[in-house]
Formats: structure tokens, C-alpha cells, sequence
């Protein structure tokens, strides 16, 4: 085992939502620390359910899920606490603080490394502010620093939602479904961010989508999920239509795609 | 072939219609409402008003103190209240609670607050602390605890969940999801009502002076007593003013936030 950080490990992991939904069935899954995994699958598939699992937004029926060798803990409390101070979370409605300035949103990122009565009263230590800008001019927005976030393009919201996380200084990302709400220009920049941030920093990414040809284009490895399964897992290269068309249990049309010359 | 309009349920609406005319008349015989006494009576009111005219403004310089008491029994009121009405509003929301448990007694504690009147309030600080506008400020504080944890813990549970998760996504506390992820989304409505609980508060701190807390309303109370009525309506006239200039003050900043 390399000490590197950021390795994920699903072992049996089992989750049935209250209204007997499965979210996640028999997964057996482990990500290497530094890799940058697309996960597909149709809409209800499981993959949101298999990202939250890693931080702990959704709970295991059974099984574990493991971070770096550590379970998640399954429960709230300062255990759960600590181990999402070292994962980021990018969402597909950037969830910013919009009146706010985008200093503000990157700072919340810090949360959970400065004393509690620091962030209470806004008085933020200057390594963290340091480290917040930093994050925001790894994404190329340092100048709006101090722009109010509902003033941004939706591009540049996203942007904050990535420095939030770099704040954190994390190993792993979470980015559930990030370009959703995007334009295909804005998502094309969007992804490279993403890969670039991944290769620079060794961060480990789990990325969710669901236009087949971004998976192919970005993808190292390849997660295909259905019904919660684990169906497909190979590497971005050799993933064939029969693959994605096994994934989706049908065959795919223009929707899966963003760029409609790739069907 | 276009969908056929739903006929209107005629009973329904005869039988509502119905019920609300029986209840007001059975209602009017109860507190024994009768036309003949009070066209009999309309003189009585006329005489009243009469003895009120014309207003005597020369008493208006005596009512300034008093005045002045009651801008700052709403004030203190508004601000002691408002402070305490945030963690019973935000516990009180099922979305941001702390548990079932929690959520319930603050509901009831809520309720309770709110049920028992201002006046109750008053009398009940008179009777504790002394009349006076200690009294009426610690009325008005419970009062405005009461209406503006109702209303922010209505619009606290209608907000975007999507941040306060975010927050705890980076690690953060039960009390950094509520003051980073929940409470920027609610700040406009929570400014809003404190104002609205302000407004209020004028009007009632009026009212309070008559059980002895303090302000106008005991000037008036005295006045009335004494059937000094020309100076009754010149308190009454400035008390109206008064609430109208701060109500509209208190609006125009109100509408501007949302």
C-alpha cells in the first residue's frame, strides 16, 4: 500500500432507502488514491447514492465504506466530522451563499479547520484566507474575489463551488453531476478544471455524468452503475457502445450526449 | 373534444354560506345585539363625541415624555425579543431541528407563548417587577418572541436545503449548518418580520399604559378616567399618527429587502 491519500474502498456495501429504493446493491468497489473515475449510469441508477456514501450523506443498509482504510463513520458526530474535512463536494446547483462574496463561499471550505468561535465571528486566521484565495486563483477567478456570487455567470458559480472544495485541502472530490446545469462551452471548461486539478494536486475525483461522450472524452476509469450495480468498470479508452449500451439497459439516444455529432 | 367543466358543488357552498349566517345571528343573540338599543343609544355616542371636541391640543407638549417611553418599550421589546426568537425559531423548523424531541417542545413552548395574549404579558411583569415600562418592555419582548419565531420558523422550513448540506459536506457543525447554510437564506424574512413585530409593538405598547406598564397608554388611561375627553382625543389623534408614520416608515424599508 502506497501512503498516499485518498483511496476509497466499498466492501459489500448495501443501501435500501426508507421507501425501499435501492440505492446501492452488493458494491464492491476500491479507487486508488490520485485516480479520476467518471461514474454513468441513467438517472436513478445509484450514482449520487454511491458519491454521499463516501462522505456520508447517505448511510449504508450494510456493508462499509472505507477512506483511506478508515470506515466512514455512520453516523453524525465530530468521527463523521473530521473525515469530510478532507473530502470536497462539488454539486450541480453550485450551492453558494449567493449575496455573499465569493471570498465568503471559498472560506466555508475552512470551516472545519479553524477553532469554531474563528468562523463564528468571521474572523478567519490569514493562512486560511491565504489558502481560499489560493483555491479561487487554482480555478482562474482570483480577481473576483470579492464579487458578490449571484453577480457570476454560471460557469464562474461553479468555479467558487471548486475552490470551496480545494479550500478544504482534500483528498478526494466528490462532483455530483457538476456541469448538469452548464452550457456545452462552460462544461468543456468546467471538466478540464477538473482533470487539470486532479493531475496537479494528485486529488483522487469521483465525477458523476450523464453525457456518454464527456465520460469518454475525461474519463480515466469508467464506473457504469444500474439499478444500483456495479456493471461496468474498465478505463476510459476501451469502453465500447456495447459497454455504454449495457449500462443503460437500452440503446442510447442524442440525450446522452452532449455534442450530437458523437451518436 | 375539449374537458368538460366540473359542475359547481352547490351544496357545499349554500351549506357554508348557511352555517356562517346562523353563527353570527346565534352569536348576536348571545352578547344580546339589538337593533332598537342601539338606535336608542346612538345619542349616548353622540354626547361622547361631543364632550371629545375640539381636541385640547395645549395638553399635546405633556404627551412627549410618555410618548418618548413608549418608542422605547417597542424598541427594547423588538430587540430582546428578536434576539431570542432566532434559536426558537430555527429549532422549531423540522428542517433545521435538532430532533423530534427538541422540535416538539419548542413547538408547544411556541404555542404557549403565543396563545396568552400581550395584555396577559403585561400584567403579569406588573405584577413581578412593578408597574412600569420595565413591565410593558418585558411584555412586548415575550410578544415579539412569539410572532416572529412563528412566522421565520415557517419561511426557515421553506428554504433550499441544497446548502445547509453543503456545509455539512465540508465538515461542518450542527451550528455552521444553521448560521452559514440556513440562516443567509431566512435573513431577509427575519428582518422583515422583526420590523412587522415593531409595528405591532407601537400599536400595542399603547394598549399596555392601561394595565400599568408604562407609556401613553397609562396617560390615557388617566385622562379617561378623570373624563377629560378633549384630551383623550388628542392622545388618541397623535397615537394614530404616530403608528401611521412608523408603519410606513417600517414598510417602505420591508418592501425594499424583498
Amino acid at each position: 500500500m502506497s501512503d498516499k491519500k485518498g483511496s476509497i474502498r466499498f466492501s459489500d456495501a448495501n443501501i435500501v432507502y426508507p421507501n425501499g429504493a435501492v440505492g446501492m446493491k452488493d458494491l464492491n468497489l476500491e479507487i486508488r488514491p490520485g485516480e479520476f473515475v467518471v461514474v454513468v449510469g441513467s438517472s436513478g441508477a445509484g450514482k449520487s447514492t454511491l458519491l454521499r456514501a463516501v462522505n456520508g450523506l447517505n448511510r449504508l443498509t450494510s456493508g462499509t465504506v472505507e477512506v483511506d482504510g478508515v470506515p466512514v463513520p455512520q453516523k453524525d458526530g465530530r468521527e463523521l466530522r473530521e473525515l469530510r474535512a478532507g473530502v470536497g463536494m462539488i454539486f450541480q446547483d453550485f450551492r453558494l451563499v449567493k449575496r455573499l462574496s465569493v471570498m465568503s463561499n471559498v472560506l466555508i471550505g475552512r470551516l472545519a479547520h479553524v477553532p469554531g468561535w474563528r468562523a463564528m465571528l468571521n474572523l478567519w486566521p490569514a493562512h486560511d484566507r491565504d489558502v481560499a484565495h489560493k483555491a479561487l486563483e487554482r480555478v482562474g477567478i482570483g480577481e473576483k474575489t470579492w464579487v458578490k456570487a449571484s453577480q457570476l455567470s454560471g460557469g464562474q458559480q461553479q468555479r467558487v463551488g471548486i475552490a470551496r472544495a480545494l479550500a478544504q485541502e482534500p483528498a478526494i472530490i466528490l462532483a455530483d453531476e457538476p456541469v448538469a446545469s452548464l452550457d456545452p462551452v462552460t462544461t468543456h471548461q468546467i471538466m478540464r478544471d477538473l482533470v487539470r486539478i486532479n493531475r496537479d494536486l494528485g486529488i483522487t475525483t469521483l465525477v458523476n455524468l450523464h453525457f456518454l461522450d464527456l465520460a469518454r472524452q475525461y474519463g480515466q476509469r469508467i464506473i457504469g452503475l444500474r439499478f444500483g450495480e456495479l456493471v461496468y468498470d474498465g478505463s476510459a479508452e476501451t469502453v465500447t457502445d456495447e459497454d455504454f449500451r449495457n449500462i443503460y439497459g437500452r440503446d442510447f439516444t442524442e440525450d446522452d450526449v452532449l455534442d450530437e455529432d458523437a451518436v | 373534444m375539449p374537458p368538460v367543466k366540473p359542475a359547481r358543488n352547490w351544496w357545499l357552498w349554500g351549506g357554508a354560506i348557511g352555517f356562517l349566517v346562523a353563527m353570527t345571528w346565534w352569536s348576536a343573540v348571545g352578547i344580546g345585539f339589538s337593533m332598537t338599543e342601539l338606535a336608542c343609544n346612538i345619542t349616548g355616542g353622540g354626547r361622547l363625541l361631543q364632550e371629545s371636541w375640539p381636541p385640547d391640543f395645549g395638553f399635546l407638549p405633556r404627551l412627549v415624555d410618555p410618548f418618548m417611553e413608549t418608542i422605547y418599550i417597542a424598541i427594547i421589546g423588538t430587540v430582546v425579543g428578536g434576539i431570542l426568537a432566532i434559536p426558537i425559531a430555527v429549532l422549531a423548523a423540522r428542517n433545521l431541528t435538532l430532533g423530534p424531541l427538541v422540535w416538539f417542545a419548542d413547538r408547544n413552548f411556541m404555542n404557549v407563548l403565543r396563545t396568552l395574549p400581550d395584555l396577559f404579558w403585561a400584567m403579569l411583569f406588573a405584577t413581578a417587577v412593578g408597574f412600569g415600562p420595565v413591565a410593558g418592555a418585558l411584555a412586548l419582548s415575550v410578544f415579539t418572541i412569539a410572532v416572529v419565531s412563528k412566522l421565520w420558523s415557517e419561511s426557515l422550513e421553506a428554504i433550499d436545503m441544497g446548502l445547509p448540506e453543503a456545509v455539512r459536506s465540508v465538515g461542518g457543525t450542527w451550528l455552521q449548518m444553521v448560521q452559514f447554510g440556513a440562516i443567509p437564506q431566512g435573513l431577509q424574512h427575519y428582518v422583515s418580520y422583526v420590523l412587522y413585530a415593531f409595528e405591532l409593538n407601537v400599536r400595542a405598547s399603547m394598549v399596555l399604559g392601561l394595565v400599568g406598564a408604562g407609556g401613553i397608554g397609562m396617560i390615557l388611561e388617566t385622562q379617561r378616567a378623570n373624563f377629560e375627553y378633549e384630551r383623550v382625543t388628542v392622545i388618541i389623534l397623535s397615537v394614530l399618527v404616530a403608528v401611521l408614520v412608523i408603519e410606513q416608515i417600517s414598510e417602505s424599508i420591508r418592501k425594499k429587502l424583498t
